[in-house]
C-alpha cells in the first residue's frame, strides 16, 4: 500500500507542477451546485458500477419554499426515494415499508457556499476538460484530480447553457471508474406536481421513522480522530437506524468526499459481525469492534481513508 | 444506579453513598451487569485479552472449593458473595494481563473486546480480504447519504447506490 500511496503522491506532485485549479472551473463548479438547487426536471440516468449497471428516473420539482426530488429504480426490486427539505423518505413497495430518515440540515459547511467551493482545490485540482455532447446536450467537462490518494478523483460533465450536471464519474487510482452517473435522456423545465406522488400500495405502508439529535461523542467518552487531511467534522448525531437500533453518527467531509463513524452497542444484537473491509463501487465499508461496541465507517472514499479513520476510534470511560 | 456503581469501581464514590449500589449489586441482575460491563469496557480500553465467558463462574468454582478467608464455607447466600469476590479477582488478574500486555504491545493497539474468536485490526489495507457487505449496509449508507456533499452536486441520485430490498429484509 505504501509503494501505491507514494505513487498516488507521485502522480499528486507531478500533477501539481502542470496543471493548478484554475477560477474558471471553480466557476463551472459553482453553476453546478446552483442548477442542482434551482432547476426543475426529469429524466433518465443509467448508474454503473462495476458489473453493475441500473436505469433510474428522476424526477425534480424547484419551489421557493424548498424542492422535492424523487428517485425511481427501473431495474431489478423496485423502489423509490422522495427526498424534500426536511426528509427523505425510501419506499419498498414489496414489503410495504417506507424508512423516514430526518437531520440532514444539522450538517455544518453548506457546499453552496463560494469558500466551501474555493476550499475543494485545497485537496484536489480543479481544471475544465473538453466540450462533449451527453444526451443531447452540449457539455463542459470538468476535471477534479486528488492531491493525495486518500480521495478518488471526479470528472463531471455540466449542461454549457444551464450548469445542469449529466454526467459524473468517480476515478480510482490508475484512472479505473469507479462508478458512474449518465443521463441518457433528460428534459430541464416545469415538472407536473403529481409527477411526485410516492407509488400507491394497498394496504398502506408500515412507517420506520428514524429520529435523530444532535449528540457529544468526546463527552459520552468516545473519540476519533478524523486524521485525514483536508476533511473535517460537518455533523454528530445519535440517530435509530433499521428498527429502532440506536447508533452514533460522526461525519467528516473535504466538501466532496463523506465518511460516517457509526457506533454501536453489541450487546443484544442478534446478528454475528464480521470485522474488516468490504467494497460496493465508491462506497467502501470498514468494521472493527470497540470497547464491546461495534464501529462501522462508511465512505464514498478509498479504503486506506475508510480504515485510517476506522482504527483512531477510541474508547475512555467518561471522568477519567 | 449505573453512575454510581462506575463511580463505586473507580473508587470516586464515599463510602456512607456506597451502601446503595452495593446492595443493588447483590440483588440485582441489572446492577451486576453494569459492572461486569464497565469492567469488560474497562479491560477493552486498556487493550487486555478477553477473558473466556465463562470465566468469573470458573473462578467462583474455585474460590468456593479452596479453604481460604474470603470463601470460607458454604453459608446461604455465600455464592452470590463469591460472585462478586471473583469479580475483584478477575478485575486484579486483568489488571495483571494489561501489564503482561504493556510489556508484549504498543498501547496504541487496544485489542478488539469479544468473546468471540478474536482477529487483530488489520493495519494494512491488502492484509485481509474484503468481506460482503454488511446486513444493514443500506441502513448505514441512507444515514451517510443525508450528510454527503454528493447530494448538492447531484440531488437525490446518489441513493440509487443503495443495493436492494433483499438486502433490507435480510436484515431482519
Amino acid at each position: 500500500m505504501s509503494r501505491a500511496l507514494a505513487g498516488a503522491l507521485l502522480i499528486g506532485v507531478a500533477g501539481a507542477a502542470y496543471a493548478q485549479t484554475t477560477p474558471e472551473a471553480l466557476g463551472w463548479l459553482r453553476r453546478i451546485y446552483e442548477a442542482t438547487q434551482k432547476l426543475s426536471y426529469s429524466g433518465t440516468f443509467v448508474f454503473q458500477q462495476g458489473e453493475r449497471a441500473e436505469t433510474s428516473r428522476i424526477t425534480r420539482l424547484a419551489l421557493r419554499e424548498g424542492s422535492t426530488e424523487k428517485l425511481e429504480v427501473l431495474d431489478g426490486v423496485p423502489r423509490e426515494i422522495l427526498r424534500t427539505r426536511d426528509e427523505v423518505r425510501c419506499y419498498y413497495p414489496q414489503s410495504r415499508t417506507v424508512k423516514v430518515d430526518r437531520g440532514g440540515e444539522l450538517r455544518a459547511f453548506p457546499a453552496l457556499l463560494p469558500e466551501q467551493i474555493a476550499r475543494l482545490a485545497e485537496n484536489y485540482t480543479i481544471t475544465m476538460g473538453e466540450t462533449a455532447r451527453v444526451a443531447g446536450y452540449d457539455c463542459r467537462a470538468i476535471s477534479l484530480a486528488p492531491k493525495d490518494g486518500l480521495r478518488y478523483g471526479y470528472k463531471l460533465w455540466a449542461d454549457a447553457k444551464t450548469g445542469m450536471l449529466l454526467k459524473a464519474r468517480t476515478i480510482g487510482e490508475n484512472g479505473s471508474v469507479v462508478e458512474q452517473f449518465t443521463f441518457t435522456q433528460l428534459a430541464i423545465g416545469n415538472v407536473a406536481r403529481e409527477r411526485l406522488r410516492p407509488a400507491k400500495v394497498e394496504g398502506g405502508w408500515r412507517v420506520e421513522a428514524a429520529s435523530v439529535t444532535p449528540a457529544d461523542l468526546a463527552r459520552s467518552g468516545w473519540s476519533m480522530a478524523a486524521d485525514l487531511p483536508g476533511f473535517r467534522k460537518v455533523v454528530e448525531v445519535r440517530r435509530q437506524l433499521g428498527e429502532a437500533r440506536p447508533v452514533r453518527q460522526v461525519v467528516f467531509s473535504d466538501g466532496l468526499a463523506a465518511v460516517s463513524v457509526f457506533i454501536e452497542p453489541l450487546e443484544g444484537r442478534r446478528e454475528p459481525t464480521r470485522t474488516g473491509l468490504a467494497t460496493m463501487g465508491a462506497i467502501n465499508v470498514y468494521t472493527r469492534e470497540v470497547a464491546n461496541h461495534l464501529v462501522t465507517v462508511v465512505g464514498e472514499t478509498p479504503a486506506a481513508s475508510v480504515q485510517r479513520i476506522g482504527n483512531t476510534v477510541e474508547y475512555r470511560r467518561p471522568g477519567n | 444506579m449505573k453512575e454510581r456503581i462506575s463511580e463505586l469501581m473507580d473508587g470516586e464514590l464515599p463510602e456512607r453513598e456506597a451502601a446503595a449500589p452495593l446492595a443493588a449489586l447483590r440483588g440485582d441482575g441489572e446492577a451486576s451487569e453494569a459492572w461486569r460491563l464497565y469492567h469488560l469496557i474497562g479491560d477493552a480500553v486498556r487493550g487486555s485479552r478477553a477473558l473466556p465467558g465463562d470465566f468469573t463462574t470458573r473462578v467462583a468454582e474455585r474460590l468456593a472449593r479452596e479453604p481460604t478467608v474470603l470463601a470460607p464455607g458454604r453459608a446461604p447466600g455465600m455464592a452470590q458473595r463469591a460472585l462478586r469476590v471473583a469479580m475483584y479477582a478477575a478485575a486484579g488478574i486483568a489488571g495483571i494481563a494489561l501489564v503482561v500486555n504493556l510489556a508484549v504491545e504498543p498501547p496504541q493497539a487496544p485489542a478488539p473486546v469479544a468473546q468471540a474468536p478474536q482477529k487483530p485490526v488489520a493495519p494494512k489495507v491488502a492484509a485481509q480480504a474484503p468481506l460482503p457487505l454488511p446486513l444493514a449496509a443500506d441502513d448505514y449508507l441512507r444515514a451517510h447519504q443525508l450528510y454527503s456533499p454528493r447530494g448538492d452536486l447531484q440531488g437525490v441520485a446518489p441513493y440509487v447506490r443503495m443495493v436492494s430490498e433483499e438486502n433490507v429484509a435480510g436484515g431482519r
